[in-house]
């Protein structure tokens, strides 16, 4: 028995129609990982300076276990986010993880309505690892490196603008602030995260070996332990890149307001899970996109009406 | 199972620890491909940009017949968004007595392509198209096989569908000329909150006979994949055949291991 060509023809037809059909739905989502930009100084931090590396791999489990349980809770129970979901976030945290979590394992739910979001958080969270790294390296050009790395990261259809927003006006949304007013202790924690995240950038750029480099980071992470004890709920703004690695933040201007921007989106995604203004999953997705669309993509820089005009305004 | 399928599974873990490269996230344990180490996939494909380099020994001891040991050596590259490439040559014991689509020694070219990732309301869905270049032993005309994929999570447990077509090119003797072949699977992390190296992975199966005028092979498969370091994965997996021909399964197992770069 032979098989007709028209026989692969019709499978064809077939597949092409469930095509058409999935890119005419409106929850179509396409997924589109990229792999990191690939190096020999890959994955530095992880094996050099391990205590830093552990550190960060607890904070990509803190913010995905925070937006599945707001979304789950309808962010209305304090007990649930502020006692159970930031104490398994500690909890992880300390047992000083080796690896970076599985973020839609933690996630399920939140990866499911807001996947162009949280892929637009693994680019960035990706120039954070790969700059990490080189500084982490023995690579001679790290200058050199870091540009490219910001090229490429800034090839993505997901990538932060590189303009410095005006992080005030984003804080002034309807509902900004819901997330910080009702669980003052996980907000904290969250910033504590930026903290850590940006603080290290200026003493690993000054130093030369990995001991150096070790002792560095030392009274980072001693400070950064401390606010996980005792979360600064007296901060009344997140920490910025510019106030915390001056040097990095001017050598960097680039990366440094990409790095603030990624952490405002942060907030406004914690308020908007947060806010009973926007009380059905489909609306606050629909928020999240407009947010990302409107305000944070690169893409949107032409007509962003939250790019500051004048770079030396600060907080 | 026969003393040479052991003593062959042995090389190759020996192998393949040898090769074990310093730790360096790269590979993603929760991205299912098909063998490493069940039958089954999800709908995603790898990172745009990645390149995996897989391998692994499956053996087959079977009911009627003496047990079948082969070698899986693939390597994947995400080409382009959302889409991945393979290359694969499997070499099986006992080559001349293969009957069926797969031949020792055949060069197989796939491509598959998601359409989409997960949302609350939409599964995830992937299409796959192969073929089997005839340059194994006995190997007459080019196979090609079509499969549609769907993934769906229930919180952390996520449900994989694949069914597929495989059309022969040039059917011998009595090989059917073409074959279909529906999996339903279930993956789960284990280890959630304060671990995330482990994936379950569990199926059930159901596919035509290579030879008209047999009964369905039809059994079920569990494996685990575990992160051993941010570039690689080591999987293994049991199953068997509950009903079928008499030559079917009596207990499959795959050990392997996945390199991402």
């Amino acid at each position: 028995m032979m098989h007709h060509p028209s026989n692969r023809l019709r499978a064809l037809a077939v597949l092409a129609t469930v095509a058409l059909a999935l890119a005419g739905c409106s929850q179509f989502e396409p997924r589109d990982k990229r792999f990191y930009y690939r190096a020999f100084w890959n994955f530095a931090l992880r094996e050099d300076l391990a205590e830093l590396d552990s550190e960060f791999n607890g904070v990509d489990f803190g913010h995905s276990n925070l937006y599945e349980n707001l979304l789950l809770t309808g962010g209305k129970d304090v007990p649930a986010i502020e006692d159970r979901a930031r104490k398994e976030t500690l909890a992880f945290i300390a047992t000083k993880p080796r690896l970076n979590p599985n973020e839609e394992a933690i996630a399920p739910t939140y990866m499911k309505l807001a996947w162009r979001a949280q892929n637009t958080f693994d680019e960035a969270h990706a120039l954070h690892r790969a700059t990490y790294d080189i500084m982490a390296s023995d690579e001679p050009d790290k200058d050199h490196a870091i540009r490219n790395v910001l090229a490429y990261y800034q090839e993505s259809a997901y990538a932060i603008t590189a303009k410095r927003l005006d992080h005030h006006r984003l804080d002034q949304l309807p509902y900004s602030k819901t997330f910080r007013k009702r669980f003052p202790l996980f907000n904290a924690t969250i910033w504590s995260y930026h903290y850590l995240q940006v603080a290290v950038y200026d003493p690993l750029q000054a130093t030369r070996d990995l001991e150096a480099k070790t002792q560095a980071v030392r009274p980072i992470l001693t400070t950064y332990h401390r606010y996980l004890e005792q979360p600064p709920v007296e901060w009344t703004f997140m920490p910025l890149t510019a106030e915390l690695s001056p040097s990095f933040a001017a050598r960097y201007p680039e990366i440094a307001d990409i790095f603030d921007n990624l952490h405002m989106l942060h907030d406004n995604i914690s308020d908007i899970l947060a806010s009973e203004l926007l009380p059905t999953w489909d609306a606050k997705r629909a928020e999240i996109y407009r947010l990302v669309d409107s305000y944070y993509l690169a893409s949107a820089d032409g007509t962003n009406p939250m790019i500051v005009k004048d770079r030396e305004q600060h907080h | 199972m026969k003393r040479p399928a052991w003593h062959a599974i042995s090389a190759v873990i020996v192998l393949l620890l040898g090769l074990l490269p310093q730790p360096g996230f790269a590979l993603d344990h929760d991205n299912l491909d098909p063998n490493r180490p069940i039958g089954m996939e999800d709908a995603y494909a790898i990172p745009k940009g990645e390149i995996g380099m897989e391998g692994g020994v499956r053996f087959n001891d079977r009911r009627e017949g003496r047990t079948r040991v082969t070698f899986q050596p693939q390597i994947i590259y995400g080409a382009f968004d959302n889409t991945q490439i393979e290359i694969q040559g499997d070499l099986m014991s006992d080559p001349h007595t293969l009957v069926g689509a797969a031949k020792s020694g055949d060069l197989h070219l796939g491509v598959l392509y998601n359409f989409n990732t997960e949302t609350i309301s939409l599964p995830a869905f992937a299409a796959r198209v192969e073929v089997d270049l005839p340059t194994g032993v006995n190997s007459k005309g080019i196979d090609t096989q079509m499969t549609g994929i769907l993934t769906r999570s229930f919180g952390r447990l996520r449900v994989h569908l694949n069914a597929g077509y495989t059309i022969l090119g040039s059917p011998q003797g009595k090989e059917r000329p073409g074959a279909y072949r529906a999996v339903a699977a279930v993956s789960y992390p284990l280890g959630y909150p304060t671990s995330f190296r482990d994936t379950l992975i569990a199926s059930l199966y159901t596919r035509e006979s290579d030879l008209r005028g047999r009964r369905n092979h039809t059994g079920f498969e569990l494996g685990l994949r575990h992160q051993l370091s941010s570039r690689l994965v080591l999987d293994g997996g049991l199953g068997t055949e509950f009903a079928g021909p008499a030559d079917r399964a009596a207990l499959l197992g795959t050990i392997g291991l996945s390199v991402g770069f």
